[in-house]
């Protein structure tokens, strides 16, 4: 069988079947699943508005050490991604950078770990986690094409001030396959932020395909912020993979503006008592992009509760897709799930699929979801216009007031300062609106 | 400073206003009366240029400019200014950036510097006091949440800010209690001035017993039908505008 899929698998090195090393078993396991199949196609129900087509007829390398960066790489100093009150891990078409992250990551009570699989460490139980969804295409292509993995652990009792931001630059001419692994470790009663960004040179043709897996143990606390800045040609296929114990919290942002097919599958099960999560998403399209949202919110016990909004921003041909899952087992009860989808459309050639869907075994429970589709105010553009603000200003000015329900509550000033630019230009509005 | 002659006004493709001559020179109040459908909002939307308003015939010149090719932002930095009947909410949106926004905009149309955030604050705070609006409201999000009476004392704080050389208040007195017609009241009197001209469009003779108009115009049917001074507004408050309005028809 010949596809791009089975083109990279070709080039991969053959398997060694007989070895001790469990990521290698891992890895024989994978390339099994997978050695016969292709790319899936929109006749699967959960791809059914997302073509990859894209993917189907390029023909990538697979990322490794020698076309981590080459000469770019160069050009950037640690300076450039120094930000007050952060650590920063800067990783290039795929590979840690040391040179360009933070010097001090080993700080009171955390383990910040840039590791390469080979080395891994069988302390943080890795083999469960990474077996995670291996039946999965794109999870089984990520283990077996990985390029490094960062594994962060918080200790017990520990709430990290600093806000760790890992930033993924990839700057490949030629179409690059980079795939990547994160995995986050809460203990008991600890906080911490974390940033993933993703961003790309204007010619980058890369492909990232990432799985992010987080463990949040009782009564932690982990707000996760993903924003996907990727440059026009790239695609980008991410997972989150999410478990939420007893009395812990998870806020999650997922924003997706770069990439000409994004897709984010997000995946939350909340499995102990008083769990919660809060998932938001805001996604903006324009020219043809493709951004694609599906998540699922598993209510495993009773008395777990979870809030969702997402809100898409589309414009010209691009198209926008969320489908939003909610599983409520069977003796759930009173929990409560929440859940919006409120998209803009700024043209008549955009597009937006939205799909809330339920699947609910428990009677006592409180769930709730609305989807709308909606176009700029006709009535609110002439209001501003006619208070001397142009026509361009007026409606960036609306089409961020639309998104400003999902930057708001991001905790970080630093990262909503930087939407509200995207969004506003060099006007800032924060420096009107009183903190507290 | 505004002259409209022999206008006429479509919307969707339905005549509204139907050959409305009206000159305001510079310092002059004058009121627009007339009864629902008359076209008094119409009026107040194809001055400051409100799309799906189709001008078939006349013209509005505003200090010797046509304004009838000039889009809404553009007659703002000419100096017009409309106050709405129903001001839009607008969530998400903070007052203040938006009212800097809006005078930086009429700044630039004129090729004059903008304000920096701090200038602009000492002035919004210097205005805030004299319209009577809560300091409060200055960093909420745009009339959102706002009370009836406070969406129009925003109105003219916005007026005050923006210092037009014509404001058009369109039914301002709409949801007003007494108390709030009366701030709103004083805040467009201390706006009152020898160059700049308001045109007050309102259905009750009320809101003219505090803004006292030099002129009162009655529009029926998408013309004005009867212009007089402040006592014309008096007569239409006990008479109504049955004998105006039937005689125009008798008339026609």
């Amino acid at each position: 069988m010949s596809n791009s899929l089975q083109a990279i698998l070709q080039k991969l090195p053959g398997p060694k079947a007989d070895t001790d090393d469990w990521l290698e078993r891992l890895r024989a396991d994978a390339l099994k699943t997978i050695s016969s199949r292709d790319y899936p196609s929109t006749k699967e129900e959960s791809w059914k508005y997302t073509s990859l087509h894209a993917l189907k007829k390029s023909d990538y390398l697979i990322a490794d050490e020698h076309n981590s960066g080459g000469l770019l790489k160069k050009i950037y100093s640690r300076n450039d991604f120094l930000e007050a009150d952060k650590l920063h891990l800067v990783f290039i078409n795929g590979f840690f950078q040391p040179d360009l992250s933070s010097d001090e990551l080993l700080q009171n009570g955390i383990n910040i770990r840039p590791t390469t699989t080979k080395k891994a460490d069988e302390k943080y139980n890795l083999e469960t986690i990474l077996k995670t969804d291996l039946t999965e295409t794109f999870s089984a292509l990520n283990i077996l094409t990985l390029c490094d993995s960062l594994l962060i652990e918080v200790e017990k009792n520990r709430i990290i001030d600093k806000v760790i931001k890992l930033i993924f630059i990839g700057e490949s001419p030629e179409p690059l396959l980079k795939s990547l692994r994160i995995i986050v470790k809460m203990n008991e009663n600890s906080e911490a932020r974390i940033v993933e960004e993703y961003r790309s040179h204007d010619k980058d043709m890369g492909f990232t395909n990432v799985v992010t897996n987080l463990r949040l143990g009782q009564n932690s606390t982990l707000y996760h912020h993903r924003l996907q800045i990727e440059s026009m040609n790239t695609t980008h296929i991410g997972k989150i993979d999410a478990q939420v114990d007893t009395g812990a919290s998870l806020y999650s942002d997922s924003i997706a503006m770069g990439g000409k097919l994004s897709r984010v599958d997000i995946d939350v099960s909340l499995s102990g008592r008083s769990a919660y999560c809060r998932l938001n998403g805001l996604f903006t399209g324009i020219n043809d992009q493709h951004i694609d949202h599906h998540t699922t919110i598993r209510h495993l016990v009773g008395d777990t509760h979870s809030d969702e909004l997402y809100r898409g921003i589309l414009d010209d041909n691009s198209r926008g897709v969320f489908n939003g899952k909610v599983v409520v087992s069977a003796d759930a009860q009173k929990i409560s799930a929440r859940q919006a989808s409120n998209n803009l459309l700024l043209s008549k050639l955009a597009e937006i699929d939205t799909k809330p869907e339920l699947e609910i075994y428990a009677d006592d429970v409180t769930c709730a979801h609305g989807a709308t589709v909606g176009q700029l105010d006709e009535t609110a553009l002439f209001y501003l216009r006619s208070r001397g603000i142009s026509y361009k200003d007026a409606r960036a000015l609306l089409i961020y007031a639309f998104a400003e329900k999902v930057i708001e509550p991001i905790p970080l000033p630093a990262l909503r300062q930087s939407l509200e630019n995207k969004f506003l230009g060099h006007n800032q509005m924060s420096e009107f609106i009183q903190q507290g | 400073m505004l002259e409209i002659s022999d206008l006429h006004v479509d919307v969707d493709g339905k005549e509204i206003l139907s050959g409305i001559n009206l000159t305001v020179k510079p310092g002059e109040t004058h009121a627009i009366m007339g009864p629902n459908g008359s076209g008094k909002s119409t009026l107040s939307h194809v001055i400051a240029g409100r799309e799906g308003y189709t001008v078939s015939q006349g013209k509005i010149v505003f200090n010797g400019k046509s304004l009838v090719d000039l889009e809404p932002e553009e007659r703002a930095g000419e100096g017009v200014f409309l106050a709405f009947q129903y001001p839009i909410e607008i969530a998400g949106v903070n007052n203040v950036y938006m009212l800097k926004a809006a005078l930086n905009g009429i700044r630039n149309y004129r090729g004059e510097k903008e304000l920096t955030s701090v200038e602009f604050l000492k002035l919004v705070k210097s205005k805030v006091k004299a319209v009577g609006l809560d300091e409060s409201l200055l960093n909420r999000q745009v009339n959102s949440g706002f009370s009836g009476g406070e969406k129009k004392r925003n109105e003219i704080f916005q007026l005050s800010v923006l210092e037009p050389m014509l404001a058009v208040l369109d039914e301002t007195d709409s949801g007003l209690d007494i108390d709030a017609l009366k701030a709103v009241s004083d805040g467009v009197n201390k706006l009152r001035d020898a160059s700049r001209s308001f045109v007050v469009i309102t259905h009750y003779q009320r809101l003219l017993d505090y803004i006292v108009p030099d002129y009162v115009h009655v529009l029926a049917k998408g013309k004005i039908v009867k212009t007089g001074d402040k006592e014309l507004a008096h007569a239409l408050e006990s008479k109504g505008y049955d004998w105006l309005t039937d005689g125009e028809e008798s008339a026609a």
